[in-house]
């Protein structure tokens, strides 16, 4: 008798453990599906507002070019990780600045990732934000601060000094953050000093490619 | 409780941000302007909806001891969904309020209404809940985002009110400034509340910041 109610009691305990697991798992089966139903209608807009993104923010590093910017890039090999550069031509293709790029790991809150365009001779063409999670009000200021992005425009490696007012340099902080554009034109000045190690290399890639599509173009 | 009840009582009396001091991390944190109280606002409003009528559904089939952890399960699908939707669709509102988005998961604002009304409610009367807390939530986190932008930038939904020459006061922009501005909203909250003679529904679970204004 007594054997017997254990025996069920075992019995309910097993069928309760069950109820959880199959419950638990019909769940999670079911958010899975929806999560993967989400992702196949999602992808590829996403993709689209990403590239749409870059091409805005391209439009504005670059200045007037004759070809699509976003298509006519460059695959460079940054320590085994693919850096594409973007490339504006003229009417005879010839490259009249390029972009990239760069992040700055050293964010308040993060790393910024900044956008260079360049011209050929190594001057600024202009910089943007592309993403950023510095406090709002603050630190934000590298994205909304207008004449504080133009002061980089013109600016080459040699013609003024790299770093924040507060540490002896040319460029302003804001008020209440200095750690921000610090970060900022610490990663901007590197992007500069990888455009005059590697600008004959990236001119010629850039030649060497105009070719290459002029031919592929030839046939049709 | 019939619709109306629910409604009064989700959007005001028991108003997340007002009377509970719920969600007080998307609330500080994205309400810098109005635009970005709404969508964060809508975008709660939407995995609410989800969650409340999903845990309604399935309320007679989770056993007892699992209910949290399926809970749970259900909000974060709902999250991942409604940002997936809006990196797609809102890439640029999407941008702004980035982490916040996913931290839905854990404003336990949603998790209290799953628990405390849609476990035990009909679909209907959990869908209406839903909205009722989820538009309160809403009001609350566009009033706040209204008075910093205010007094923040001098500008509302991103219109410019008093010319070029405003001096912006930082301090509401900072987190600082949104514990100042939400203490005075609470209290002026409370105040409405005593004058039309039903501050007891609100005291009852809002207990400290009615005491802060007695006082």
């Amino acid at each position: 008798m007594e054997n017997n109610q254990a025996g069920n009691r075992k019995a309910k305990h097993t069928m309760e453990m069950l109820m959880m697991v199959i419950a638990l798992t019909l769940v999670t089966v079911i958010a899975a599906s929806l999560l993967g139903v989400t992702d196949m209608f999602t992808r590829e807009p996403i993709r689209q507002a990403q590239r749409a993104m870059l091409h805005r923010s391209l439009e504005q590093v670059l200045p007037a070019h004759v070809n699509s910017p976003i298509d006519d890039k460059l695959v460079w090999d940054v320590a085994g990780k693919n850096m594409p550069v973007y490339l504006a031509r003229d009417v005879q293709g010839r490259v009249t600045a390029l972009a990239w790029e760069v992040v700055a790991p050293d964010g308040y809150s993060g790393s910024i990732r900044i956008l260079i365009g360049i011209s050929p001779s190594g001057g600024i063409h202009a910089i943007r934000i592309t993403a950023h999670q510095e406090t709002p009000g603050l630190g934000d200021g590298i994205v909304h601060n207008k004449p504080w992005l133009d002061f980089f425009v013109g600016k080459t490696l040699d013609n003024i000094h790299w770093a924040v007012k507060k540490d002896g340099g040319d460029f302003d902080q804001f008020t209440g953050a200095t750690i921000t554009p610090r970060a900022v034109v610490k990663a901007v000045r590197k992007g500069l000093e990888f455009f005059k190690i590697n600008r004959q290399k990236l001119l010629k890639m850039a030649a060497h490619l105009d070719i290459q599509s002029k031919k592929g173009k030839l046939p049709s | 409780m019939n619709k109306t009840e629910i409604l009064a009582d989700g959007f005001w009396h028991n108003n997340t941000i007002f009377a509970q001091l719920l969600g007080m991390c998307p609330l500080l944190g994205v309400t810098t302007s109005a635009i970005n109280g709404f969508w964060m606002g809508a975008a709660t409003v939407l995995v609410l909806l989800g969650s409340n009528i999903v845990v309604s559904l399935i309320r007679g089939f989770i056993p007892k001891n699992v209910r949290i952890p399926a809970y749970i399960m259900v909000i974060a699908a709902f999250v991942t969904v409604v940002g997936m939707a809006m990196n797609a669709w809102m890439h640029d509102m999407y941008l702004i309020l980035g982490l916040f988005i996913p931290l839905i998961v854990v404003n336990c604002a949603i998790l209290g209404r799953a628990e405390a009304f849609a476990s035990k409610n009909s679909v209907l009367d959990s869908a209406t809940d839903a909205l009722a807390v989820g538009l309160g939530f809403t009001f609350a986190l566009m009033l706040l985002g209204s008075v910093r932008e205010i007094l923040g930038h001098g500008s509302i939904f991103g219109l410019s009110l008093f010319g070029e020459h405003y001096p912006d006061f930082l301090m509401f922009v900072l987190p600082p400034g949104a514990f100042i501005a939400l203490g005075f909203i609470i209290a002026g909250v409370n105040i409405i509340n005593r004058r039309r003679g039903r501050a007891a529904q609100s005291v009852a679970a809002c207990r400290p910041a009615a005491h802060a204004v007695q006082e």
